[in-house]
C-alpha cells in the first residue's frame, strides 16, 4: 500500500503526539523554563509605578470618596475580567473530556495565583462604597436607599458578603492549582533545588500515585471547579453592579451583568492562547503543544466575539427603543456621546477585529490566528473597562441616591497618577503570573501522559486520522 | 501482627496487571493491593478493587447548612429591623436570594475543602514503601501482608517481572 505523503487535510502539525522521551523530559523540562529576567525587572518596575501612582492618588484623595477612583476601579476590573475565569476553563475542558485541553490547562490554572492580586486589590474599592442609605433622605426626585443588588440591606451588606465572595474566588482556584499540580510536583521534585525543593516536598511530599489518590484529587477538582463555576458569575454580578450600575441612577439592565460575564470568558481565553502561543513558539513546547489547540479554542472564541455584539446590541435596543430620558441619557454616556470612542475601539476590539480574523478557516487552523485575535480581545476588554466604570465613577456622586441620572456627564481622561495606577496594576498580574510559572510545573505532565494513552494517528483506507479513546 | 509493605516496579501495565493477579493467588485479596502510577489508568486496567470515595456528599451538607445560615441572616436581620423598601414586604424572596445563594456557596466551599483533606487522609505521612520511579512512568504495585509473609510476596513480584522490589 502506498504510504500518506501527507496527514489528509490538515496541517502536518495539527496534532503533536510526545514519545517517551519526550515524556521522560517533560518534568525536567516543565520546572525549569528561563522566564527572561528583564520581562521580570520590567513587571517589578510597572509594579513600583503603580504603588507611587496609588500612594500619590490616597495622600491626594484619600480612600473616602470613589470619584477619583475610576480608573484604579478600570484597571482592577480588567485584571480580574481576565484572570478570575482562566483556571474555570481549565476546569470546564477538563469535565467535558476534551483531550486538547491537555497542554493548556496548566496555564490557566496558574492565573489563580493573580486571583491573590484581585483580592488585594479589591480591599480599597470595599472601603470606597458609598453608604447605602441615603445621608439627606428621601426628597422629591430621591430615594432613601439607593438602588443597589442589597435590597433591604441584610446584615453585612455589601461589605462582608462581597468580601467572603471574592475571597472565595482565590480560595477555590489556588486550591484547585494546587490539587491539579500535586502529583506534577512529585514528579519534579528530583528536578528542583532549595526553596522550590521544600515547597514542593511540602505539597507533593504525600502523594505516591495510588488510585484512592487520583479518583479524590480528580473528584476534588470536579467539585471545586463546580463550585467555582457557581461562585464566578455571581462575583461577577456583584463587580458589575455595586461598581457600575448602581452608580449611574436608574441604570436598571439585565444585560450588562450577562456581558461582563461573558468577556471575562472571552478575555480568559484570550490570555490563555497569547501564552500558549509564546510557549509553543518561544518555550520549547513545541512536542506538546500542536496547532489543534488553537484551531479548537478559535471556535471558541469566535462565538464568544460573535455573543458579545449580539448581547451589546440587545442592551442598546432595549434602551434605544425605550427612549425614557434616563435610558437616553446613558446611551449618550456609554455609547454615542461622551465616551464613544472609546465604545468604538471597544466594539473593534471584543468584536469586528476577532470575528473578521477568526471567520477565515485557513486563519483559525493557523497556531498564530487565535493568538493575534485574543490581542485585540485583550485591548477590546479594556476599553470597556474604562468606558463602564471610569464613566461609573464619574457619573457624579451627587446624583446616586436619585430615581434617575437628568444629565450627560462628561467623559473624563486619566492623569498621570490614574496612568501610573493602570500600568501598575496590569504590571502587578503579570508579576505574579510569571512567579507562578517559575514555581509550578508550567506543563500539567500528568494529563499530558494519561493523553498520550488515548490518542495516536491511525490508518482508514488511504488516509491517516487522529483515533481518541473514551475511556469514561 | 504488624503490616508490612512490599513494592514491585514494573515497566510494563501488563506485567503489574498480572503481578496483581500473581499475589491474589497467595491468598491476599485486592483489598491488600494497590497500583502506583504516574498518570490515572482506566478504571478496572489492572483488575484492581473498585474505590468507593465520598468526596460529594461534603459539598451538599455544607451547602445545605450555608443555605439555612443565609435564611437565618436575612431574615433574622429583617425582623429585627424592619425596613419597608419599595412597597415589598419584610421578608421578601428576591433581596434574601443573593444572601442565601452566597451561605450555600461559601458553605459548600468550606466543607469541600474539609471533605478534600478528609478523604486524602491529610496531613499524611509516608510509611509503606516508595519510590520516586513511579513518578517517572513505572507501575508501582504495592502490597501489604502480615509480617513473615513479605519475602513471600517479594518473590512473587520479582517472578512476575518486577525490576526492583522494596520492603518497608
Amino acid at each position: 500500500m502506498a504510504e500518506l505523503k501527507t496527514l489528509n487535510h490538515h496541517y502536518k502539525d495539527m496534532w503533536v503526539f510526545p514519545d517517551a522521551d519526550d515524556l521522560a523530559g517533560l518534568p525536567a523540562k516543565a520546572t525549569s523554563i528561563g522566564i527572561n529576567k528583564l520581562l521580570l525587572w520590567l513587571t517589578l518596575i510597572l509594579t513600583a509605578i503603580g504603588v507611587v501612582g496609588f500612594v500619590m492618588r490616597a495622600s491626594a484623595d484619600g480612600l473616602n470618596d470613589y470619584e477619583p477612583w475610576g480608573y484604579y476601579m478600570a484597571a482592577f476590573s480588567f485584571v480580574f475580567m481576565v484572570t478570575a475565569p482562566a483556571p474555570l476553563v481549565s476546569v470546564a475542558f477538563r469535565l467535558i473530556r476534551s483531550h486538547w485541553r491537555r497542554p493548556l490547562t496548566r496555564i490557566a490554572e496558574i492565573f489563580a495565583l493573580v486571583g491573590i492580586v484581585n483580592f488585594v486589590l479589591y480591599i480599597p474599592l470595599m472601603l470606597m462604597i458609598p453608604e447605602i442609605a441615603n445621608p439627606n433622605g428621601a426628597g422629591h426626585h430621591s430615594l432613601d436607599i439607593r438602588r443597589t443588588l442589597w435590597i433591604q440591606v441584610p446584615w453585612g451588606a455589601p461589605h462582608f458578603w462581597e468580601t467572603m465572595a471574592m475571597l472565595s474566588l482565590p480560595v477555590m482556584s489556588c486550591l484547585i492549582l494546587l490539587l491539579s499540580a500535586t502529583p506534577d510536583m512529585s514528579a519534579s521534585i528530583q528536578f528542583v533545588s532549595g526553596i522550590k525543593k521544600k515547597f514542593y516536598m511540602l505539597v507533593a511530599g504525600y502523594w505516591k500515585g495510588s488510585k484512592r489518590q487520583w479518583l479524590v484529587m480528580q473528584a476534588a477538582i470536579g467539585a471545586l471547579g463546580g463550585l467555582y463555576f457557581l461562585t464566578l458569575p455571581f462575583v461577577q454580578f456583584l463587580i458589575s453592579t455595586d461598581f457600575g450600575m448602581s452608580l449611574i441612577a436608574g441604570w436598571k439592565d439585565s444585560i450588562f451583568p450577562a456581558i461582563y460575564t461573558l468577556m471575562g470568558f472571552q478575555t480568559s481565553l484570550a490570555a490563555i492562547l497569547i501564552v500558549l502561543y509564546i510557549f509553543r513558539r518561544w518555550g520549547g513546547f513545541e512536542n506538546f503543544i500542536g496547532a489543534s489547540q488553537f484551531w479548537s479554542a478559535s471556535k471558541i472564541l469566535l462565538g464568544l466575539s460573535l455573543l458579545w455584539i449580539y448581547h451589546m446590541f440587545a442592551f442598546f435596543i432595549t434602551f434605544w427603543y425605550g427612549r425614557m430620558e434616563v435610558e437616553q441619557n446613558i446611551l449618550n454616556y456609554l455609547y454615542v456621546d461622551s465616551w464613544f470612542w472609546i465604545f468604538i475601539i471597544n466594539a473593534l476590539g471584543s468584536w469586528l477585529i476577532p470575528f473578521l480574523i477568526l471567520v477565515w478557516n485557513p486563519v483559525r487552523r493557523a497556531d498564530w490566528g487565535a493568538p493575534l485575535a485574543a490581542v485585540f480581545v485583550l485591548i477590546g476588554a479594556l476599553m470597556f473597562n474604562i468606558r463602564i466604570f471610569v464613566g461609573a465613577f464619574n457619573a457624579g456622586r451627587e446624583q446616586i441616591y436619585d430615581i434617575s441620572i437628568t444629565f450627560v456627564p462628561d467623559a473624563v481622561g486619566p492623569d498621570i497618577w490614574d496612568l501610573c495606577m493602570v500600568i501598575g496594576i496590569i504590571g502587578l498580574a503579570c508579576l505574579v503570573y510569571l512567579i507562578g510559572l517559575r514555581i509550578f510545573p508550567v506543563m500539567n505532565i500528568w494529563e499530558i501522559k494519561e493523553g498520550a494513552m488515548y490518542q495516536k494517528m491511525g490508518r482508514l483506507f488511504r488516509g491517516n486520522y487522529l483515533v481518541l479513546a473514551k475511556p469514561e | 501482627m504488624a503490616i508490612k509493605s512490599v513494592l514491585g516496579l514494573f515497566q510494563d501495565a501488563n506485567q503489574a496487571a498480572d503481578a496483581g493477579d500473581a499475589v491474589k493467588e497467595t491468598g491476599l485479596t485486592e483489598n491488600d493491593i494497590d497500583f502506583l502510577t504516574d498518570c490515572p489508568y482506566p478504571e478496572g486496567a489492572f483488575g484492581e478493587r473498585e474505590e468507593h470515595i465520598k468526596l460529594f456528599l461534603f459539598p451538599f451538607i455544607g451547602g445545605i447548612l450555608g443555605f439555612f445560615g443565609g435564611i437565618m441572616v436575612t431574615s433574622m436581620t429583617q425582623m429585627a429591623y424592619p425596613l419597608i423598601t419599595g412597597g415589598k414586604p419584610i421578608l421578601s424572596l428576591p433581596p434574601m436570594a443573593v444572601v442565601m445563594y452566597e451561605g450555600t456557596m461559601l458553605g459548600a466551599i468550606l466543607f469541600t475543602v474539609l471533605g478534600v483533606l478528609f478523604e486524602s487522609r491529610l496531613p499524611h505521612k509516608m510509611t509503606e514503601a516508595y519510590d520516586e520511579r513511579v513518578s517517572q512512568g513505572l507501575i508501582g504495585v504495592l502490597v501489604r501482608a502480615e509480617e513473615g509473609k513479605e519475602q513471600e510476596i517479594n518473590d512473587v513480584l520479582s517472578k512476575a517481572g518486577a525490576v526492583d522490589t522494596k520492603i518497608a
